[in-house]
């Protein structure tokens, strides 16, 4: 996927000024009622409300389009898999939900900052804190948004050098340098994590009671 | 003030030293660590964040041990990596800077406007909500030392931060460095910038074997490294 598609861009568009807390439920139900509701026209009639909210956050065309076209090859996929399982109705809903959802999620983390998703995380966290430290859910879904487009890049970089020695399709070629230096990545980031301080914040407050008392 | 006091370092899997005993005094505002690759030179300025911990002796960091205060030392010592991609966790420029902020300043506009002003500091303002992936080399460790900066350490260590980088990019990122007004450690392949610290060590074979000049340091460590390889091709 491209690094810019799904990430915040600054716009004044009506989706911009919802605040996350809106948005978040809002993908949660959409989420919710894409499942409930097995009706191919309906199906059909929420993806295209979906991508309609997307082009309204004003993304970035082309690798908007062409991540829609990418994710569509997987929907397609898995309609075709409903179709040849179930029957035609459930590949269209099946396809549509796919597509409509994607899009839903681009417009939501392109027009939200990530520093308020972090802040409503830590907050619908905070009644959990005595398990989970409220900074955390953020952080882990900040990672993701942030390792994709960095996994996609070390994937390419793995294609490019089993081009240059000349070989064009090796699965395992591909698969396991990206697969090592994602581990790589991961480790290197938790490290990072560490040097920053942000990891020694991710103590639950019974762990910190147990640290001060061990001192 | 950093003190190592016969700080030693082995490798958890192999049980190798990577770092034998080490005893020193870290107090001058601008030092430089010399060495070959694998020399034990990352693993040193580790020990001062406590990224690595000795297995036996002490690294204290303004009397606080880096074992049992790790936290407390690391919101002291701000740490900048070879490769900054690792170091940003954020999406964009403005956000992780801003994260750094997160535990330092509470309101949210003040946040902000302390996170703009840091990338207004290093000249990424114009960046803020461009995404990492979409920076240059050069621009991303600038982004990671703002990251480090906006907690206000009292020292930075560096571990190579301008391997990475071209002739522009290193001049600009070792410019910077040198103009912090607080202490700095800087591990680096870069000869010439080891000469403008005060202070240099060359760290080889797991120990460090020389400290003092730069300028001598340096001589000392061409020296090193042309005898070993002509004891290699011998």
């Amino acid at each position: 996927m491209n690094p810019v598609v799904g990430s915040y861009r600054e716009r004044n568009t009506p989706m911009h000024r919802l605040p996350a807390w809106v948005k978040l439920p809002l993908l949660g139900g959409w989420t919710v009622v894409s499942i409930i509701v097995t009706d191919p026209v309906s199906a059909v009639g929420m993806a295209v409300a979906a991508i309609l909210v997307l082009l309204s956050i004003l993304p970035p065309l082309r690798p908007t389009v062409r991540a829609m076209l990418g994710l569509s090859v997987v929907a397609v996929i898995a309609g075709a898999y409903a179709a040849w399982r179930i029957d035609l109705s459930e590949a269209i809903d099946t396809t549509a939900d796919f597509i409509g959802l994607f899009a839903l999620s681009l417009a939501i983390t392109g027009s939200t900052r990530m520093g308020d998703m972090l802040d409503l995380f830590t907050r619908m966290a905070r009644p959990f804190r005595r398990v989970v430290p409220p900074a955390i859910p953020g952080l882990m879904f900040s990672i993701v948004v942030r390792v994709i487009p960095e996994v996609a890049q070390i994937l390419a970089q793995s294609r490019e050098a089993l081009k240059a020695r000349g070989i064009e399709r090796s699965l395992r070629g591909t698969v396991t340098p990206t697969a090592i230096r994602t581990v790589g990545f991961a480790l290197d980031l938790g490290q990072a994590l560490h040097a920053r301080g942000i990891a020694d914040d991710a103590v639950p407050e019974r762990g910190r009671r147990k640290q001060a008392l061990a001192r | 003030m950093i003190r190592f006091q016969d700080a030693t370092v082995v490798a958890p899997d192999s049980g190798a030293t990577i770092l034998h005993p080490t005893t020193l005094d870290l107090n001058e505002r601008r030092i430089a660590i010399l060495g070959a690759n694998g020399s034990g030179k990352s693993t040193l300025a580790r020990l001062v964040n406590g990224l690595a911990l000795p297995v036996s002796g002490s690294v204290t960091v303004d009397g606080l041990d880096t074992r049992k205060h790790g936290a407390l030392v690391r919101r002291k010592v701000g740490f900048l990596f070879t490769d900054p991609s690792a170091q940003l966790i954020m999406p964009t420029a403005f956000e992780d800077v801003e994260l750094s902020l997160r535990r330092i300043i509470g309101d949210r506009d003040e946040r902000a406007e302390a996170a703009l002003a840091a990338l207004e500091e290093i000249g990424l303002r114009d960046k803020a909500d461009v995404s990492v992936n979409a920076l240059s080399g050069g621009q991303r460790q600038l982004l990671a030392l703002a990251g480090v900066l906006a907690t206000t350490p009292s020292i930075v260590v560096a571990d190579e931060p301008t391997t990475l980088l071209d002739l522009r990019w290193k001049a600009r990122v070792g410019a910077l460095l040198h103009a912090l007004p607080i202490q700095v450690i800087e591990v680096t392949h870069d000869l010439d910038a080891a000469t403008r610290a005060e202070r240099a060590l060359v760290v080889d074979e797991g120990a460090v074997v020389f400290d003092g000049d730069p300028i001598e340091a340096v001589s000392f460590y061409r020296e090193l490294m042309f005898q070993r390889s002509v004891g290699e091709l011998a």
